[in-house]
């Protein structure tokens, strides 16, 4: 049992005063974003981010994963008690969730959306630990074309699958990749789009854009819409906690089915949020009595935030395995480990092996340490909706300053996160999808660079991309993906199958 | 209300450490600007000054590593110059202050600036895969019969790392594909997995998988051997390797590390960091770190310095022309 | 711990009404968007092909994947300002209506000038001004209360970033005044 031994060796770095304590303060503040309007798991890690840049790494990620629980948590407190969905994989949670809360059954609501967060994670981290050193020993397998390849794969799925306005997402991702090649080519050693300008000539960077795209614009969204709200906080005692788990058992068909949903549409870039609409549509179409979800059925709450959760924390894998993000999150961890120094990609698991497990040892302490903590804490988190927004929205726009500015020293980037977030705004409205932009953004750089070395390593020809059996294998799936749109049509035209159309929603 | 009262102690402390002795001395947090990316030679020297002068008390403020390896360390040189007349910035400079400007049209000029120190030397050594060949010979001969170019490995384009494979071609007439990496440690793991057939990093950079027995040491770009005798592999010190010169290739390249302030500071601030790294040199933590990362000690300032970074300069602009990489 | 529940209520004072007039419609601001996404494509292309965008015996130029990348993205501009032209009933939908607007200036603008600020007086001062500023003039709370509210969170601030994790944030003449 090797991952048993590293997952031990994991603990051992994580077990000292400092890493608790920092587990506790990035739960603490995780919940915090996941319950205030206008910020939720990605924009509050993204913001966070800068007080990790002076720890060392182990400490950062466990900070950072924390945050993330603490996140996850929270979106589920205003999902069940206020009928706001912190994110959009909380959206199925209000389904049940919320009329739970209003029939007086808040607390059992929330015990069973904390349960099952947990349960879908720690499916998840099990997967993780059982799959990553599978990965380490097949990691120096990968050279420049393999990473392109794998790079390709990702962006072809993103066009070939989105459900967006294809030309919404070709403009969305053409940006982002243009975007990140602006600066200083690595392969040529030239300046590229910089116009001159001393500002420009550091690039665009990452986490700079999506505080813009995602903590400013959401700003924005949310101070234009109608803030009032009105709901139910609940202690949750001691005796609903066991009664809700005593209760588990009966549910294990539910929790077991949204666990593997969630772990597949993780590690495909398909997302927590449809694993979590797909968990509770499942849910649903397999109960006994169909017509009682949304009103306050309790497997309504399982079934989404298992598998808004398994695949959240699946998402991380590929991440850390491949250098390619499964969720907005994700890349911004992604982001993290660059600023930190650590190469994201299957030679981290070779490089790096301390880094990578005390990551996952603490994501099952994070889990359970958020656990007991938002059980007990939850009327606290909750009356923070009291305060009022005119006091919550400037106090987020100064803390993504401070996250932007923070990254690379500059005040440049404080105008530059404005100016993304005023970009974000309009493209939410107007239905640009945003997740290519990013995505092209952190990867379009190592993407193209990626190319570039396997033309000189193989004297400029394209078949370098079928020379072994990964390489070709990745490259076809990829080109299948990009055009699978077109090959649906032909395959439904000929009559083997009627589409997937209508199960890909 | 806890915190705020934590501020006010915080700030009236700050207040109480006024300077003791005549003299300039900073008043604010230093910053030491990183031209490179974390993680790489300069972060780690970098961090390895900083914990030296914390740990020594040789300064009262304390020092933050500021990275601004953006555009191949462009950035760093462009903050340093925008930066004229503060002196709570210092660079740790390497060979990018000469190469920058002439490959990419960086508008900067290392004379510009403040000259602190030169507070060490660099080697670069040839590497190879372990299953590769044994001796440079033996390299040479297989690059030379191999039907595709063999692949060498380095961090960026048009920098010391190209500029010796350039050499290495015109003095052994075989011939490289270079592959411009992102850094030192990606092309380590690189010819670890056999990507590449070799590469020219400097010691630290391939330190650990030289002791994991990944890569082997073919010869080092020095006039003599690198002085350190300890162990560093089962087998091996760094002693041990041969210099390039002794197996037959008369390649020799040696990069500096330097401090530098903004330009236009003022002597006294320009004599308080002249007298802090000098003090910086003498720690264990430095001598400990010049033996791990295998880089030759050197302590040069004042006339001396200018002097050395003149004929450096010199060097350097010839090398780029020769390999045709000053952009027109 | 009871099992009572309490009632959060918030109520918003300064919520835009229903029937608020359009400001202006999804279609054209669509419009404008890709216009200007035609301009940047242009833009980027021509700065690309100037720095070389062909295919050279090692592969391709620094500028040949900008270069292509503009060009898709001038098309799918393109293909989004006729898209939007051709189909009428998209471009009366409302983009945002006027009391909307109002309250994403009455972000927008204060977060500007807090931008601004900070390039001058650094960013202690701008958040002080802002969070006290926002608190009082759109959200019409008590002075007291925004500039408590104000001055604790700023300290916090910098006591977490400038003093405990040694992130140095931009300063301004008051820090310089006060020694940091």
């Amino acid at each position: 049992m090797e991952a048993f031994g590293l997952l031990l060796h994991g603990f051992a770095v994580l077990l000292t005063w400092k890493t608790l304590v920092l587990m506790m303060v990035g739960l603490v503040l995780g919940i915090f974003v996941g319950v205030l309007p206008g910020l939720g798991g990605p924009n509050g890690v993204a913001i966070l981010l800068p007080l990790t840049f002076t720890m060392d790494p182990t400490s950062a990620i466990v900070m950072l994963s924390c945050i993330y629980w603490g996140a996850l948590f929270g979106g589920a407190i205003t999902s069940i008690l206020f009928n706001i969905p912190g994110e959009a994989w909380s959206v199925a949670t209000t389904f049940d969730g919320y009329p739970m809360a209003q029939q007086g059954r808040a607390a059992e609501a929330l015990t069973a959306a904390f349960t099952s967060s947990f349960i879908g994670s720690l499916v998840a981290v099990l997967l993780i630990t059982f799959l990553a050193p599978m990965i380490s020993s097949f990691a120096l397998k990968f050279g420049p074309p393999e990473f392109f390849a794998v790079y390709l794969l990702t962006f072809c799925s993103f066009v070939g699958l989105g459900r967006e306005a294809k030309h919404k997402t070709v403009i969305s991702m053409s940006l982002g990749l243009l975007l990140a090649g602006i600066g200083m080519d690595t392969v040529s050693g030239n300046l590229r789009m910089t116009f001159g300008s001393p500002e420009l000539l550091r690039g665009v960077n990452f986490l700079v854009a999506v505080i813009g795209l995602f903590g400013i614009s959401e700003i924005l969204l949310t101070m234009e819409e109608r803030l009032a709200l009105r709901g139910h906080a609940a202690g949750i005692s001691l005796r609903v906690v066991l009664g809700v788990w005593r209760d588990l058992p009966k549910y294990w068909v539910t929790l077991l089915r949204s666990s593997f949903i969630g772990c597949w549409l993780g590690i495909t870039p398909g997302g927590a949020i449809a694993a979590s609409f797909m968990g509770y549509n499942l849910a649903k179409r397999f109960a006994k009595e169909p017509e009682s979800f949304g009103k306050g059925r309790i497997e309504g709450v399982f079934a989404p935030e298992t598998a808004a959760h398994a695949s959240g924390t699946s998402a991380l894998l590929p991440m850390l395995a491949l250098g390619i993000p499964g969720s907005g999150t994700a890349a911004i961890l992604l982001g993290g480990l660059m600023v930190w120094g650590l190469n994201p990609g299957p030679l981290l698991f070779v490089e790096h092996k301390d880094f990578v497990w005390g990551l996952i040892a603490s994501m099952y302490l994070g889990n359970v340490v958020g656990l007991v903590l938002v059980l007990t804490t939850v009327p606290i988190f909750a009356s923070i909706l009291r305060v009022p927004f005119a006091a919550v929205a400037p106090m987020i726009v100064v803390s993504c300053a401070i996250g932007a500015y923070a990254i690379q020293n500059a005040i440049f980037d404080i105008w530059l996160m404005l100016g993304f977030g005023v970009v974000g705004y309009v493209f939410k409205k107007i239905g640009i999808p945003l997740a290519p932009f990013t995505l092209a953004l952190v990867l379009g750089n190592r993407a193209e660079d990626a190319f570039r070395l396997s033309m000189i390593g193989s004297g400029g020809t394209l078949k370098v991309f079928w020379s072994n059996g990964l390489v070709g294998s990745i490259t076809t799936l990829a080109i299948l993906l990009l055009f699978w749109p077109v090959i649906d049509s032909l395959l439904a035209r000929v009559g083997l199958t009627h589409g997937t159309r209508a199960t890909s929603r | 209300m806890r915190i705020p009262v934590k501020a006010v102690g915080a700030a009236t402390a700050l207040l109480l450490s006024t300077p003791a002795f005549a003299g300039w001395e900073p008043t604010k947090p230093v910053e030491i600007v990183v031209a490179a990316g974390a993680g790489g030679a300069s972060d780690q020297m970098a961090r390895m000054m900083q914990a030296a002068i914390q740990k020594n008390n040789l300064m009262k403020q304390p020092m933050v590593v500021s990275l601004k390896g953006g555009a191949s360390g462009a950035e760093a040189l462009m903050y340093m110059k925008s930066s004229e007349g503060d002196p709570n910035k210092v660079l740790i400079a390497y060979s990018l202050i000469y190469m920058l400007p002439l490959s990419a049209k960086i508008p900067f000029n290392w004379r510009e600036l403040t000259p602190v120190s030169v507070v060490a030397l660099d080697q670069f050594v040839l590497w190879d895969n372990s299953a590769g060949p044994k001796t440079v010979k033996e390299f040479v001969a297989a690059a030379k019969a191999a039907s595709a170019p063999f692949k060498m490995g380095g961090t960026g384009s048009k920098r010391e790392d190209h500029v010796l494979t350039v050499f290495l071609e015109q003095k052994t007439g075989a011939k490289f594909s270079y592959l411009p990496y992102k850094s030192g440690g990606e092309a380590a793991t690189q010819l670890v997995g056999n990507h590449t057939q070799a590469n020219v990093n400097n010691p630290s950079e391939n330190l650990e998988v030289w002791r994991a027995g990944q890569v082997r040491p073919l010869c080092v770009f020095d006039k003599e051997r690198i002085s350190y005798t300890s162990k560093v592999t089962d087998t091996q010190s760094w002693a041990d390797i041969p210099t390039c010169k002794e197996e037959g290739v008369d390649v020799q390249y040696l990069m500096l590390r330097a401090m530098f302030l903004p330009g236009k500071v003022t002597p006294e601030q320009q004599a308080f960091y002249v007298d802090l790294f000098h003090k910086v040199t003498q720690t264990a933590e430095y001598k400990e770190y010049m033996e791990k990362q295998a880089l030759k000690p050197i302590f040069l300032t004042g006339k001396d310095m200018v002097q050395f970074l003149e004929e450096d300069d010199a060097l350097n602009k010839s090398l780029m022309t020769q390999a045709g990489f000053v952009a027109k | 711990m009871s099992q009572t529940d309490i009632e959060i209520v918030v109520d918003d004072p300064t919520a835009p009404e229903d029937d608020s007039p359009s400001v202006v419609s999804s279609g054209t601001v669509e419009i404008v968007i890709c216009l200007l996404l035609l301009a940047l494509a242009a833009t980027l292309g021509y700065d690309n092909w100037r720095t070389g965008a062909s295919w050279d015996a090692t592969g391709p130029e620094p500028g040949y994947f900008p270069f292509y990348l503009s060009i898709i993205l001038g098309c799918g501009s393109l293909y989004g300002l006729i898209a939007t032209l051709v189909s009428h009933r998209a471009t009366r939908e409302t983009f945002v209506a006027r009391a909307q607007a109002g309250r994403v200036m009455a972000v927008f603008v204060p977060t500007l000038l807090f931008c601004l600020v900070t390039q001058f007086l650094g960013l202690y001062v701008a958040s002080f001004l802002l969070i006290a500023g926002f608190m009082r003039l759109v959200g019409k709370i008590t002075l007291w209360k925004s500039l408590l509210t104000a001055l604790v969170f700023t300290a916090i601030m910098f006591v977490t970033f400038d003093i405990a994790f040694d992130v140095i944030m931009p300063k301004g003449p008051l820090e310089a005044a006060l020694g940091r």
